[in-house]
């Protein structure tokens, strides 16, 4: 397949690639996802790297209890 | 039966697989690439089934299956590498073929259980391929400085109806109104501006949607993010790029920037249902 010319920046920042690969993408088909507290946890473990007012926000937004919860879930 | 025991074979052997996309098998890499993966020995490999073709890593249980995983998502390191990798392999999956992107850190404990998902979904999984069959995501972003653009647009409106010699409260809660109306008006003519681009960029597209706007630490830009929104389009069609060039040659005079980023793998137009149950 032709790509269209690489007008675009390489360099990509991190936020725009978290934001793609945990909140889009195929979700729970695995024996292995990230719950949403484990989307949650990948923010914080990311935050000094990511420094989003935007992130931020959405974690105070997030049920504490949900954060307790395991990150990884099995099935 | 086999296919059980060599389940649990594989899995007392501390492999798990790392899935990254899922491709038409027509057009899928050649097996086993020695690629940047999420393991350190980076190889990649394309497990096909029938149709389909699902692009993985064999990587090491202990970091990702519970509970070494995680431990690893507090990691900031290992998180950025691994997403990194996630990214460049669906990246090069890319560049030969259309590719169904999953998200980071979707694992199975065994190779059988990976074919076993293609087998049991492959309707579903072939329609979404379907949908994407040559096309790829870019991303649009837009950024302006509100003051100046404000200004440009002739909508500071905050010296109108005040008097020279007016002073005190009411002077100055009509100054405050006044303000608000202005601020009010450029949100208003801001998302006209975004609604008018986004329709102009859907000319060229086969889909589009709108993503969280970033604030200036994240967009690493000192500007306010005026649109930030994905598109859907053919991969080897200039309209779209030709399209976002007229923009910017039409909106620089208003001191708004255009971004441009991708290809993509089309993480922001996949069925929001497909691979789940």
């Amino acid at each position: 397949m032709n790509q269209p010319d690489r007008p675009l920046q390489h360099e990509v920042t991190l936020l725009e690639l978290v934001d793609r690969v945990l909140n889009k993408g195929v979700v729970l088909s695995g024996d292995i996802t990230l719950s949403v507290a484990g989307v949650d946890l990948v923010y914080v473990g990311l935050r000094l790297l990511l420094a989003s007012a935007g992130t931020v926000e959405r974690l105070q937004d997030s049920d504490e209890t949900r954060l307790l919860a395991p990150a990884a879930s099995s099935r | 039966v086999s296919s059980a025991l060599e389940a649990r074979r594989e899995q007392s052997l501390g492999t798990c697989w790392y899935l990254y996309g899922v491709v038409p098998a027509s057009s899928a890499p050649d097996e086993r690439f020695d690629w940047p993966s999420v393991t350190a020995t980076g190889q990649v490999d394309v497990l096909g089934e029938g149709t389909l073709a699902a692009v993985v890593t064999p990587a090491p249980a202990v970091d990702f299956d519970q509970p070494g995983l995680d431990a690893h998502l507090q990691d900031a390191a290992w998180l950025e590498s691994k997403i990194r990798a996630h990214e460049q392999v669906l990246e090069r999956v890319l560049a030969h073929s259309s590719v169904l992107p999953f998200r980071f850190c979707t694992i199975y404990r065994s190779e059988e259980s990976v074919r076993g998902f293609l087998r049991e979904r492959r309707a579903e999984l072939e329609a979404a391929l379907g949908q994407l069959a040559g096309r790829v995501e870019l991303g649009v972003k837009a950024f302006a400085d509100r003051k100046r653009l404000a200004h440009r647009l002739g909508s500071g409106v905050q010296d109108e109806g005040l008097g020279e010699g007016e002073s005190g409260g009411r002077a100055y809660l009509e100054r405050r109104l006044a303000e608000q109306r202005s601020a009010d008006d450029l949100e208003r003519v801001a998302l006209e501006l975004v609604e008018a681009w986004h329709e102009e960029l859907m000319a060229h597209a086969a889909a589009g949607t709108f993503l969280r706007l970033q604030t200036p630490e994240a967009s690493g830009r000192p500007d306010d993010m005026l649109m930030n929104a994905a598109y859907l389009v053919e991969a080897n069609d200039r309209g779209f790029i030709d399209a976002v060039a007229a923009l910017r040659g039409e909106y620089e005079a208003l001191g708004i920037v255009f971004e441009l980023t991708g290809p993509w793998p089309p993480y922001n137009f996949v069925p929001d249902e497909a691979g789940t149950g």
